[in-house]
Order: C-alpha cells, then sequence, then structure tokens
C-alpha cells in the first residue's frame, strides 16, 4: 500500500477538481463554522487551502499538512488570505509544536484520513490551550442502517485507493481523546456535520 | 441500471446467482457514475442515493429478468420508478437531518 504522503502528494493535481462539488455545497456551512476561529488558530490538512476562502478575515493561522504537493498547490490561496497564514509540512499525528499553542485548532475533512484519529486528536488536544476551542468539519458514520451500509461499501474501496475511511464515529473519537461536543449541526444528511469541542 | 442488468442476466440463470450478477453491475455502474458525477454535485450527494439505487435496482432487476414473464419495458420502468423513489426519500430525509 502507498504512504499517506505518496498518495497524497499524487492526488494533489486533481484535488481542487475532485472536491469542487463539495466546496460549492459546503461554502455557506464552513463560513458559518469558521466563525468560531479566533486567536491563534492551527488548520490542520490543509490540502490544496479550498477552504482558505471561506476563513473570516484577519485571523493568525499555521496550516499543516503532510504533503508537499498540496501545500505547493495551496500557496496562491494562502497569499491571497487577508490574515497571516504560513504554512508547515508536518504530520497531524505528531505535530513539532509546544503544549498550550494554539486557541482554535480547525480540521476539515481530516480525521477520516488520519491513521489513528484518538491519538492524533490526542495530539491536537495537546496543542489546543486549555481553554481552546477544536472546530472539526467532517465526515461521519451514519446512524440511518441504509446509508451506513453505503457508506461502510464505498469505504473498503477509498481505504484501498485513498487511505480515506467513510466509517468513522468521529464524534466518539473526540470524546474519548478528552474532549467535550459544545455543538455539532448537519450538513448532509447525518454524515458531513459541523461540530464545535473544548478540552472536557 | 435496471435495463444493463437484465441485458447481462441470462434468462436460464438461477435467481440466487443472478441477485448477485445484478448487485455487481449495479455497483459498476454506479461507482462510474459516482466518478462522473462527483466532481458537479459533491461526493456524498451522489454517493448515497447512487449506491442505494446501484444494489437495490441491480439485484432487483436481474432477479425479476430471471422470470419468464416479466418484460424488459416492465424492468426498465420499474428500475426508473425505484430510482426516483430513492432519490426523493435522501432528499426528504436530508431535509430533515439538515434542519432538525
Amino acid at each position: 500500500m502507498k504512504s499517506k504522503k505518496q498518495s497524497y502528494d499524487k492526488v494533489a493535481q486533481s484535488f481542487d477538481f475532485l472536491r469542487a462539488g463539495d466546496m460549492r455545497r459546503w461554502e455557506s456551512h464552513q463560513k458559518t463554522l469558521f466563525q468560531n476561529l479566533t486567536g491563534k488558530v492551527l488548520y490542520v490538512g490543509t490540502g490544496t487551502g479550498l477552504e482558505t476562502v471561506n476563513f473570516p478575515a484577519g485571523l493568525n493561522v499555521t496550516a499543516i499538512d503532510l504533503s508537499r504537493q498540496m501545500l505547493e498547490k495551496s500557496r496562491e490561496r494562502v497569499a491571497n488570505y487577508s490574515g497571516k497564514m504560513h504554512l508547515c509540512q508536518m504530520d497531524a499525528e505528531i505535530t513539532g509544536f509546544r503544549d498550550d499553542t494554539f486557541d482554535t485548532v480547525l480540521t476539515v475533512c481530516v480525521l477520516c484520513s488520519v491513521r489513528h484519529p484518538v491519538p492524533c486528536l490526542k495530539e491536537l488536544k495537546r496543542v489546543l490551550k486549555p481553554e481552546g476551542k477544536l472546530v472539526l468539519f467532517e465526515h461521519v458514520l451514519s446512524k440511518n442502517p441504509f446509508y451506513a451500509i453505503a457508506l461502510k461499501t464505498m469505504s473498503n474501496l477509498t481505504e484501498r485507493l485513498e487511505g480515506t475511511f467513510l466509517d468513522r464515529d468521529t464524534l466518539s473519537n473526540a470524546e474519548k481523546a478528552g474532549f467535550k461536543i459544545l455543538s455539532h449541526k448537519n450538513v448532509y444528511l447525518d454524515i458531513v456535520k459541523a461540530v464545535t469541542a473544548r478540552s472536557a | 441500471m435496471a435495463y444493463c442488468s437484465h441485458l447481462m442476466v441470462n434468462p436460464d440463470m438461477n435467481m440466487f446467482l443472478a441477485m448477485i450478477l445484478g448487485g455487481l453491475i449495479g455497483m459498476i455502474l454506479m461507482t462510474i457514475m459516482m466518478l462522473l458525477l462527483m466532481p458537479f454535485c459533491g461526493a456524498f450527494e451522489v454517493m448515497i442515493p447512487l449506491h442505494i439505487n446501484g444494489m437495490l435496482i441491480g439485484m432487483s432487476a436481474a432477479m425479476l429478468s430471471t422470470l419468464p414473464s416479466i418484460s424488459t419495458h416492465l424492468i426498465t420502468s420499474g428500475g426508473a420508478l425505484a430510482g426516483l423513489m430513492v432519490s426523493v426519500s435522501v432528499y426528504f430525509s436530508n431535509k430533515h437531518l439538515t434542519q432538525s
């Protein structure tokens, strides 16, 4: 199996095209959710920086991604952002930041792709200040059995092709990592969710 | 999807095998359509209805194709109607879940 980094490097060229439909549908939901971003922000899994257009202006953002190709593709969007944003190539499961560094941590469709979601969330909790906020825009396994079958079947394919899991229970994982869910809103069915959480 | 399953299934085939083959055909067609539609409509918005349709219609159409009394026209129309019902159900399910 290809490494995550290789697989994201490879998909970087077609990433914007593949995500175009999602971005059109999610724009207003992301703009509302991203109003929760305050202070020093860690943007995990930047990808090609698609979501930066939905960020409120004037934030101080540290954007990390595992893939160099993705980061290269994101440079133009990062440069156009009306605030401070700098890029780092880093693994979300082992970041190089000190404890209690950030006021807000944001992930957009990241916890479906990391190898170990709970340790990754624990790492994000470590770098988040105790009163800080975790903001998630993620897809999770549906509670509806018809949708869950579809997601579990497709997950077998996406896991092999691009290392994305469609059957994760991210809200429970966040609680296992020591977060308390403050709010969660369904964006599409009960699969795509906008979530805010803080340290329990 | 129903028409493709009907074309691929031999009327003399065992109904259970036809169901498996129909499900497989539905899944393959669903994956192709998903890849084509995903950049325009969103990944999950196409994945969920297409997946349910692919399995349900592919399997049912293939099973019905083994019955000599069922015409191609009936299978195709039934498939189209079932597809429409699934899509409408997912649409209203989404309305309910996102507004609650």
